[in-house]
This record gives structure tokens, sequence and C-alpha cells, in this order.
């Protein structure tokens, strides 16, 4: 039984909204922060992101593969998921996540088949047995590489970012909806709501392609782009000061304007969430990151590549923190606090074995990892050594003796 | 459009895979949905079914113990229920009118529960301090000893 | 030992024969309902309810309130809820100039003990709180398969066949009314006991109040007190400024008391 400090709703003191549903949002994030990596450079041509664009697209599928397990983790009855596709209540919005979440998987789906047809039939050419028919599939039986073809394909990736970007957002955006446009709730209620969760999904997407493409690069032998570097690092400034301002604020105008929920909320804010919101979500993840990538872009000329990446890096994990603590500090800070406005749960310690504890948590944010991994083995989320052009810029130019069976149009 | 031709085939089968999933959703929806409202309007019936009510209220009780209701109805008793200090009603008589009989709560803890002197009850509502009640204290002792529960003085 | 007359067996058989002719209508309508689809909509629930004939609302004399908890056991005993969460509970309020004081030992459920405030203490009072069965309600609003509705006499339910545990509903509740059954785990509140209503009875909390503070009524219905206390009387309900339009109507609220 949970210690309630004043009075709590008889019904209000148990934590409904767990585990899972701080890492919905968390994984949701990465699926719209890669995806708005990405769209910079196929939607918005800017060139200094193309060594990371294939491996953004990647992520985000990777991770909205994942993204549908833990609500159907915390369901009550998960043999009834379904209902919200077979039965929408209009009037809801997590209704919403059957439509978002199809459509936005339909649209990624296609942009990824368009980008990764090359590789597609290359691999379908060149593999044998059931392999070969698997691939050929993929295909769906056409091996057009043409650069008419090629050019079709480019009109078709920038229509499906141009359609994606917008999906990504609602598909990360109505989650904040969900908690902002609850009235019952103070902490929660706030049309700022969805913004904030935007904004750090950005911050979370960008953050994690930060780390994963070093590694990718580290992995695959290719060296890592400095322009790409402090562009990714840039931007990451750029969204987390716009999401800590965003952040700070609703909480300076609450607390100006002192209304009937002030009293409990900074009470929450003092006692029950004190290590996550003030040490972990302001200070570690926020401050510290603001000030190492403010010396990353000021100081962008006179920093040496290593001395840069190092930076980068940390704050980009730090920005990871700093954006699961936000969740945390949302979903569970908010049901710590009862109805009444009166009283304060003892905090909320999750299980660690079970279908909403913490090492299903752990293998939640593995698995994508996992994915990406296999996709690589499948597709190749990098463009092979003297591939073929995908029509954005000059054409790669082969290696003398490139390997057999690579295609140069 | 020769260099199409991919894009006309990724179209075909995105359209096939939505009406299989349309037409399944057909099939899906229950029957009554939607014919009021955004619910399983059967459910409606349902939920008026879901139980045997257990309760029946005193006027039920008088119609078999009709003494003990008009001892109640002259006394301090007689907004009482009978059944907050004895069963419910479907605890005494079974579906099948069956009789059962029922348990009777005669502790300090059911007189006490209504009576003790505690803040909040309204000044007017009899309530007694059980440091100063007659043969105090009373902590703990049966009221019954004192007094009759269905015409309880005064 | 009964004193009763030869009237006795036949009332008993004639409560007990009323449910079951109603739960034989009942039954006969959901098959009728599902069998023929939606092309024969039957115009009521049941051969002797009609929803169309109702709109109930709820009233509390908070005056008359005295914390015995009866309500809680009754709705507990009525309607199988299960130990640790609550369809109906009371408050008591202890408050003076400095300070208040608010506890709810258990829901109420035992009655209420003598309590010690660090202050000066100059009036209390206890409020019996249930599922304000709200007309705009937040918790049907918000459902994402349309498992909670609204009926067309008033009631908000739940359906538990359709309902999926996603918790939202629990999460819009202003009023702390509902919560998650730990055994079907899905959503469950207070239904003004539907199964009672329908058969021309009232709420178990309202048949087992000892002064009448929970009171149950019709306002379609001429001359109803609730009625009349609605229409005419200074009634206040809980936290009107989120405009859910609760149809619990309390007389005599303090400012205490959310």
């Amino acid at each position: 039984m949970p210690e309630i400090t004043g009075f709590a709703f008889p019904n209000d003191i148990h934590v409904t909204w767990s585990l899972m549903i701080v890492m919905y949002p968390y994984i949701t994030g990465f699926v719209a922060g890669s995806f708005i990596v990405t769209s910079l450079y196929h939607l918005f041509d800017r060139q200094e992101f193309k060594p990371v664009a294939r491996l953004a697209m990647a992520t985000s599928f990777a991770f909205l593969l994942v993204a549908s397990l833990p609500l159907q983790l915390h369901l009550g009855q998960p043999q009834r998921g379904p209902f919200v596709i077979i039965t929408p209540n209009p009037t809801s919005a997590m209704a919403g996540f059957g439509i978002l979440y199809s459509f936005y998987l339909l649209v990624l789906v296609l942009e990824l088949w368009f980008v990764w047809r090359p590789e597609i039939i290359d691999r379908a050419k060149r593999s044998r047995g059931f392999a070969r028919v698997f691939y050929s599939t993929l295909a769906l039986r056409t091996y057009d590489l043409s650069p008419e073809a090629r050019e079709v394909d480019h009109k078709a990736i920038k229509i499906l970012a141009g359609i994606g970007l917008p999906a990504a957002c609602m598909l990360h955006g109505y989650v904040g909806f969900i908690f902002g446009a609850i009235k019952a709730n103070p902490w929660w209620s706030t049309p700022l709501m969805p913004v904030i969760f935007l904004l750090s999904a950005a911050v979370s997407g960008i953050a994690l392609l930060i780390l994963l493409y070093q590694v990718f690069a580290r992995i695959d032998g290719r060296p890592v782009v400095a322009t790409c570097v402090s562009a990714l690092a840039s931007w990451l400034w750029f969204f987390l000061i716009l999401t800590i301002t965003l952040e700070q604020l609703e909480l300076i105008v609450m607390a100006y304007e002192k209304s009937e929920s002030w009293i409990i909320i900074s009470q929450l804010l003092t006692t029950r969430l004190a290590f996550s919101y003030v040490t972990v979500q302001m200070i570690v993840g926020g401050l510290i990151p603001l000030i190492l990538l403010a010396v990353v872009v000021l100081m962008n000329r006179y920093l040496h590549d290593k001395v840069r990446n190092t930076l980068a890096t940390v704050a980009a994990l730090l920005c990871l923190i700093q954006v699961f603590a936000m969740r945390w500090n949302i979903v569970i800070g908010g049901q710590l606090l009862s109805k009444s406005l009166r009283g304060l749960r003892s905090p909320f310690e999750p299980e660690i074995f079970g279908r909403e504890g913490v090492l299903m948590a752990i293998a939640l944010f593995v698995a994508p990892f996992v994915i990406l991994w296999v996709f690589d083995r499948v597709l190749g989320i990098e463009e092979p050594e003297g591939g073929v052009a995908d029509g954005h810029g000059p054409p790669a130019v082969p290696p003398a003796g490139a390997p057999a069976g690579s295609h140069v149009p | 459009m020769e260099h199409a031709r991919h894009v006309f085939r990724i179209v075909l089968v995105v359209a096939v895979m939505l009406t299989v999933v349309l037409l399944a959703r057909g099939f899906l929806v229950p029957k009554s949905y939607g014919m009021y409202g955004p619910y399983r309007y059967a459910n409606v019936a349902e939920q008026m079914n879901a139980r045997t009510p257990l309760y029946a209220g005193a006027a039920t009780c008088a119609e078999c113990h009709a003494d003990e209701a008009a001892k109640r109805s002259a006394g301090a008793h007689k907004t009482v229920n009978c059944e907050v200090c004895h069963a419910p009603l479907g605890a005494h008589v079974k579906a099948d009118g069956s009789v059962v009989a029922p348990p009777i709560d005669r502790s300090f803890t059911l007189c006490a529960r209504c009576h003790r002197k505690v803040a909040g009850r309204p000044a007017k509502f009899p309530q007694v301090d059980l440091d100063q009640h007659v043969n105090a204290p009373v902590e703990g002792k049966v009221c019954l000893q004192c007094h009759d529960p269905h015409s309880p003085k005064p | 030992m009964s004193d009763c007359h030869d009237g006795c067996d036949s009332s008993r058989r004639d409560f007990i024969s009323f449910t079951l002719r109603l739960t034989g209508g009942a039954v006969v309508m959901v098959a009728g309902a599902s069998a023929l689809g939606s092309s024969e909509a039957p115009k009521s629930v049941g051969e002797a309810y009609d929803w169309n004939e109702h709109l109930w609302a709820y009233l509390v004399d908070t005056t008359k309130c005295i914390g015995c908890g009866s309500c809680v056991r009754a709705c507990k005993a009525e309607n199988d809820v299960p130990e640790g969460f609550f369809r109906t509970w009371i408050e008591r309020y202890v408050v003076g100039m400095e300070d208040s004081h608010v506890d709810s030992p258990n829901g109420g459920m035992d009655g209420f003990a003598p309590v010690q405030v660090g202050f000066v203490a100059t009036k209390s009072f206890f409020v019996p709180k249930i599922c304000n069965h709200c007309r705009a309600t937040p918790c049907t609003q918000v459902c994402p398969v349309g498992a909670s509705y609204r009926t067309k006499d008033g009631a908000v339910l739940v359906d538990a066949e359709s309902c999926i545990g996603c918790g939202y509903c629990v999460q819009a509740c202003p009023y702390g009314s509902r919560f998650i059954h730990p055994a079907t785990h899905t959503a469950s509140k207070c239904t003004w006991c539907y199964h009672r209503i329908t058969r021309g009875l009232k709420p178990a909390c309202v048949t087992v109040c000892p002064t009448q503070a929970r009171q149950f009524g019709d306002l379609k219905k001429d001359g109803d007190p609730v009625r009349v206390a609605i229409e005419h009387d200074r009634v206040q309900i809980l936290q009107g400024h989120l405009l859910t339009e609760p149809q619990c109507y309390y007389t005599h609220l303090d400012k205490e008391v959310r």
C-alpha cells in the first residue's frame, strides 16, 4: 500500500499508467525525431545530413515496429487491443493511435521501399534460392533502375517525406494531446503539452542519431563526417533550447497564476519529484547539455574533430536521459498527486519482472537496435561502396576494383 | 508510363491490403454497436440484468415481520432501514423462495458506528460520549443490554 | 420465527417472480437484439422498462450524513466491489479558520473514529461521494473503444466486454470515481445500481441510508422530491468549473469540498 501525505481520493492511490506508458512516448519520440532528421535531407535537401539520412530512416522504422508493444503490454485486456481499430470512439485521442500508427507505418514503409529499391534489386539479382524469392517479392518483380525510374523514385520519396513528416509529428503529438487534454489533472492539462512532447521527441531523435551515427560509422569503417556531427549538434541545441524554454514557461506561468493546483504541484516538485525533475531533468539533462552544445556550436571552427565528437556524444547521452526523465515526471508525476489536490502518494517503484517491469522496459529499448542490426544484414543501411546514386547530389565514384556484382548505372 | 510500373504495383498492393482490412473490420464490429451512440447497445440490457438485487428496503421486510416493523415505526429508528443492522434481503430469502436465517449483528461495534460521538456528525443527531454514558465507561459493552434496537430510547 | 400471515409467501414470490420476469424479458431482448442486428432495433431496453421515460438524478444533503458507512458497505455487498476500491465513499472534513483536515479511512466503510487535529476546528461534516454520472462527462469522451457510455436515462456505464483496460477514463475522471478492477482488469465504477433502478428500486446506498442524506430521483417525474429540490432549492455540484454537468447534486456543500 502506498503512503499518502494529506488526503487522496480512495481510488486515486493507484498508479494505473506505469512504466510502459513512460516507454511508449519515449519510443515514439525516437520515431518522430529520427524522421525529422531524415526529412531534413530527403525533403529539405540539407546536404550536411546525407551521411546520416538512411540510418535515421531505418532507426525510425526500427523504433516504429516496437512502438505498439508497450501499449499492448499495458492493457488490462491486451487481446482486445484491436478494438481500437474495430470500434474506435471518434472523440477519443487514444483511438487515434490505430489510424495514426497504421498511416505512418504505411508511409514510412513506402518511403523505405523507394529509397532502398536499388539495394533490394541488387540483392535480388545476386542471391539464389529462398533469399532470391524474398528479395524479388520485395522488389515486386520490377527491376527498373534507369535514370527515369530513379527520377520517379526521387519524386515519390519527396512526396512521401512531405506526408510522412506531419504524420510522424502527429503520431507523437497526439500522445502529448492525450495528456494535455485531461482537464482533471492539473499537472497534465495545458495546451503546450503536444508541443513540448514533440520538441523533446526531436531532441531524443537527434541525440540518438548522434550516438548511432558514430557507432555505425565505426562498425562500417567509414569516417565520421564533421559537418554532419556539427549539424546534428546545432539542431539538437536548437530543439533543446525550445524544449527547456517551454517546460520552464509552463512552470513559471503556473507559479505566477497560483491557481488552485499550484500548492500541491509545488509540493510534488519539491518532495516526490525533487530528484527526477530538478536534478535529472533540469540540471543534469538540461543545463549541462545546453552548455556543452553551446561550446560545440559557437566554437565550432576552433574545435578538433575528436573534441567535437566527444562533447556532442556526452551531450547526446545526457539528452537521452533528460527526455526519459521528462516522460517519467509527466506520466508518473501526474499520478502521484490526487485529484483531491490535497494529497500526494509515495513515489512509484516499478516492478522488476512482470509485464510492465524494468526488465521489459530495457528489452523494449534494446529491441529496435536488434532490428537495426537485422535490417543491416538484410538490406544494408548505408549504400555499398561505389553503390548506386539515388538522385541526390553527384553519384558516388566507384573505387578501383569494386566488388563483383555492384551496380553503377 | 513505362518507368513508373513499380509505382503502380506498390499502389495496387496497398489498395488490396486496405480493402482486406476494411472488409475484416466490417465483420468484426458488434451488431448492436452504434445504434444509439458509439457503444454496444446490447450492453444496456446486460447491465439491467447483471445481478439480482440484494437489498430490498424496509417495506419488504415489513411484509413478513409486521410486529418488528410497527415497533420500529413508532420509535427513534423509524428512518433506519432494517438492512442496515440486519443482513440484506438477498442473504435471507433465496431466489427459489427458501428462507435462511440471516446473521444478526448484536455487537457493540454496530451501534458505536453510528452513535459514538465523533466530529462531523450533525449536532442534533443522538451521539454518545462513551466515557460519560450512564454506566460509564461503556466502550466495548453490549448496548443491547439496555437498549431495544427496534425502538431505542429516547 | 416469523409473525407473518398468509400474505408473506406470495409477496416473497411476487418479488422474485417480478425479478425473473424482467430478467426473462431482458434476456429475450438481448437475444433478439444480437440475433436480428440493427435492422430491428427495439425501442425500449426491456419489457417493463423504457429508458425514454426516465432521467435519473442524485441528491445529497450533507447536513444529514452521520458518517456511519452503511452506504459503503451496502454498495460493496450489492455490487461485489473489490477490497481496497470504492464505488462510493465518505469523506470527513474538519475545518478551522487556519487549516482543514480531510480523511476517509477505508472509504468510511467501517465508520469513523474520533480524530485529533492540530488546529482549532470550528466546523466538521461528512460528504458522501459517488460517480457523478455527468452529462458532459470526460470519461466517455476519452474511452478509445466506446466501452464507456451514457444511457438515455442518464446513467454512465462501462461495458466490461468491450473495455480494453487502458485506464484513460480513470485518468480523465476529475472526481476519482473510477478504478481498474483488480480481477477483470477492466474499468469499474458506480452504476447507480442500474440493475436496481431499472426495476423500480433505488440504488443500494440510497436504500440503506439511515438518515436519508442520499436521495435518488427522476427528473422526468412530476412532483419527484429530488426534482423539486434541484429545481427550486440552492444546490451545488462538485468542480463546476470543469463543466462536466454532474447529475449528483449537493445541498449545503462547504467551500472546502472538491
